[in-house]
């Protein structure tokens, strides 16, 4: 199974050792400690914006990998576990830097984004992620537009999906949104990212061509 | 504190308490004996005298207490059933996918009960589920409507069957013998688990199944036929030192997991008591 580009394009920020073992695990998993794989990834999302965001497809090649191999998913289940310590963590991560925060959360909606379970959502994840979600909903949060800018790009990514798993939640969240919009004293780009998402759940998860126009094509005087 | 607060059970995380408090749910005071509770209590059906045990849900002990989520969480899991204290995601994904592989296999399976009785063109040999082929049973032919469909058995018989499957014996098995050469009888066959069967008969049915399979075990030099013979000699062997010699010393170097398997593969093999029977004809379609 050769490693497809945007696999390799992921795994660059990686040293070379550490490139190698995971084209190693991506084609022969069951020939790799599979536990050291999942830490090793964790570890760089945590750290990686980029990386944090588009784990999600190697872990998904490890996963269907191992499962062919072996028939096993020990490094599905590595993963996970591992995640969720993280998960547990995150308000002391959140507390010691922002960045690592924001990492996770991208990380775990990368996560619930990608492995899918025959093709539905992991159901484990809904809560967690909405945990996440909801936090960076808060208003201290919301004064951070590096959180305002998390929460946005996950609603966009895996929104629909999430709102699928469970309405009422997501009805929540936009309450939680919709109120911080209008109350909050937010910077104006926090504001503008907020108007942008509360327009794209309205319009199905989707922007229309106006609200396109208006948020994403350049002005010129 | 107690020397063993948390066991792991079957996946599941169980406190001592927990196990304490449904064993004093189980027991009448004087049954003490028959209903004991041992790690196993929760698998049977009924007690050692027969009685039916108050069922519980067979994968999660107790009910969850919410209390024990962290306050600062903004959600409120709505449970899908009983769920246990503590729970790692490793294990919720893959009850999850248990549970919805089940579910598909079901859904494969009645598609394939309802074509064969309307078959409608030729039938092609699919590459789905292979549990659960045959629905052309004569004997045991399910109606539309007949067929388990309790999600906690279809669970607990589809782990059975994977402990079979994940074997050397059965990867052998099946690149040794295509599936459209499989002799009816001769060649193990995986239980069905959609059709109706107690828990007896049906575990019954996968010990048989189990053993049949060591056939193909590996160390085998010589074939699997070498294998059987001697699966079958080693079973007299053992009847009569234990006749003999009363002794209780049931090592042995059959591969069969237990002594009860042992007089069980010399049965099936060689003359087949009636009981044996029945489910030899049940097995075979």
């Amino acid at each position: 199974m050769e490693t497809s580009s945007k696999e390799e394009y992921t795994i660059q920020s990686f040293d070379l050792e550490t490139q190698k073992l995971l084209k190693t695990a991506l084609k022969d998993p069951g020939s790799v400690d599979l536990e050291k794989v999942s830490n090793v990834i964790v570890d760089q999302s945590l750290k990686d914006q980029i990386f944090s965001r588009e784990a999600g497809r190697i872990c998904y090649t490890i996963v269907q990998a191992e499962a062919k191999q072996t028939n096993g998913n020990v490094f599905r289940r590595n993963l996970l576990n591992r995640l969720q310590q993280e998960f547990k963590a995150r308000e002391e991560t959140r507390k010691r830097s922002t960045q690592e925060w924001v990492c996770l959360v991208s990380f775990i909606c990368n996560i619930f984004d990608y492995l899918k379970v025959n093709n539905i959502p992991m159901m484990a994840l809904v809560h967690p992620v909405y945990d996440c979600l909801f936090r960076l909903a808060q208003s201290d949060a919301l004064q951070n537009e590096e959180e305002v800018d998390c929460l946005v790009l996950q609603l966009h990514r895996i929104g629909d999906q999430l709102e699928k798993m469970n309405m009422q939640l997501m009805d929540e969240l936009f309450n939680l949104l919709r109120d911080g919009f209008l109350l909050q004293d937010l910077s104006s780009m926090g504001r503008l990212l907020l108007l942008e998402i509360l327009e794209f759940r309205a319009g199905g998860w989707t922007l229309s061509e106006t609200a396109q126009k208006y948020y994403y094509s350049e002005v010129t005087d | 504190m107690l020397p063993y607060t948390e066991g792991h059970w079957r996946g599941l995380t169980y406190t001592r308490q927990q196990f304490v408090r449904e064993y004093e749910n189980d027991c009448k005071p004087d049954e003490n004996r028959n209903k004991g509770a041992s790690r196993w209590s929760h698998c049977r059906k009924r007690g050692a005298d027969g009685s039916l045990r108050k069922s519980h849900a067979v994968e999660e002990p107790g009910k969850c207490s919410q209390s024990s989520r962290r306050p600062e969480s903004f959600t409120t899991p709505e449970s899908e059933g009983p769920v246990s204290r503590v729970k790692n995601w490793g294990d919720e994904v893959e009850a999850e996918e248990m549970r919805s592989n089940v579910q598909r296999d079901m859904h494969r399976y009645r598609r394939r009960i309802l074509e064969a009785d309307f078959p409608q063109r030729d039938r092609k040999i699919s590459s789905g589920s292979s549990d659960s082929r045959d629905s052309r049973d004569s004997k045991e032919s399910p109606a539309k409507g007949d067929i388990e469909t309790d999600e906690a058995t279809l669970i607990r018989r589809q782990k059975q069957i994977n402990y079979g499957k994940n074997t050397l014996a059965y990867d052998g098995y099946i690149k040794e013998v295509p599936k459209h050469m499989r002799q009816p009888g001769v060649h193990p066959k995986t239980p069905n688990k959609f059709k109706k069967y107690s828990r007896r008969s049906w575990d019954q049915q996968i010990k048989l199944w189990r053993v049949k399979l060591h056939a193909w075990d590996p160390p085998a030099e010589e074939g699997s036929d070498v294998q059987q013979i001697e699966v079958i000699d080693l079973g007299e062997i053992m009847d009569f030192e234990l006749d003999v010699e009363c002794s209780a010393d049931t090592e042995s170097k059959c591969p069969t997991s237990s002594g009860a398997s042992l007089s069980l593969a010399k049965d099936s093999f060689t003359g087949t008591p009636k009981k044996m029977m029945k489910i030899e004809d049940t097995e075979m379609s």
